[in-house]
């Protein structure tokens, strides 16, 4: 995997912990179980940093697809099906995500691509 | 007809069907968080929970940023949702002698339930594992129990009997 993508996963994984614990009901329900979320600040700080390691156009793509799809936008190819929309991915596009050195977007949906 | 017990009647919990036998460390070998939280993510790794062990301790270490997960009493569940692992699961780990984990109330912790999951809007069942988890440690006798206990089919049966209690 490549560092962008790399850094890319690392900022989707933020991202999701982040908004899970601004969301007050989820919060309030790990709260009651005893784990204390007052460390927020910290990870946006975190995010903050890892963003400027990632390329603009890339962080602009990434960001985009997020408001649209509310979540998971680096998804995983398993056999040749984008996890994100379940198409299908073309032979060259799933040849493509193998190469350590591309990022590589699903043709039906946008999303990112890696292989677990 | 002979009847099963009432026990092999009931429905497992998450819980139950998320412990495996390959997923047991009896005895800890490190003794500090940082190295704890790698061991257990190398456990992982081997087991092909991940491919990528790296980017999982990370997400862990920046769930610990959040707050601490050594809940006290001896407990610690680190638990966080990485992009880059393939399934929900529970690594069971011990350590008698015990871990610097920067616990809520600063004693060591023996007992560490690690969860992973990938990341989804839509998963109670992740939570459900930790409340779970919670319910099952909260008596001093159990997690006592928990720690004597001679193998992983003794740890599960003790969980079992909580959960059902």
């Amino acid at each position: 995997m490549n560092e962008q993508l790399q850094a890319l996963v690392a900022l989707q994984d933020l991202d999701f912990m982040i908004r899970e614990a601004k969301d007050p009901r989820r919060a309030n329900q790990e709260e009651q179980l005893g784990f204390p979320l007052g460390g927020v600040q910290k990870l946006e700080k975190t995010r903050e940093r890892l963003a400027k390691q990632i390329d603009d156009r890339l962080l602009q793509t990434y960001e985009r697809m997020s408001r649209r799809y509310g979540g998971r936008v680096v998804v995983p190819v398993e056999g040749k099906v984008c996890l994100g929309c379940f198409m299908g991915l073309p032979t060259a596009t799933s040849n493509k995500t193998r190469d350590p050195a591309t990022v590589e977007n699903c043709e039906n949906c946008g999303r990112i691509l890696y292989r677990l | 007809m002979p009847t099963a017990p009432i026990a092999e009647q009931r429905p497992a919990t998450h819980l139950e069907n998320h412990l495996r036998a390959d997923l047991f460390i009896p005895e800890i070998k490190n003794k500090r968080k940082a190295a704890v939280l790698e061991e257990l993510v190398g456990h992982l790794a081997d087991r092909g929970i991940t491919r990528f062990p790296e980017p999982v301790l990370e997400v862990l270490r920046q769930r610990e940023a959040l707050g601490s997960t050594g809940v006290g009493k001896g407990i610690a569940i680190p638990h966080a949702r990485s992009t880059l692992v393939a399934e929900r699961a529970v690594l069971v780990a011990r350590s008698k002698k015990g871990i610097e984990f920067e616990s809520l109330d600063e004693h060591p912790v023996h007992l560490c339930f690690l969860i992973v999951a990938p990341p989804s809007e839509n998963d109670p069942v992740y939570l459900q594992l930790l409340a779970e988890i919670v319910k099952v440690v909260r008596l001093s006798r159990v997690r006592q129990k928990l720690l004597d206990a001679p193998d992983f089919h003794a740890v599960r049966s003790i969980i079992s009997g909580q959960l059902h209690e």
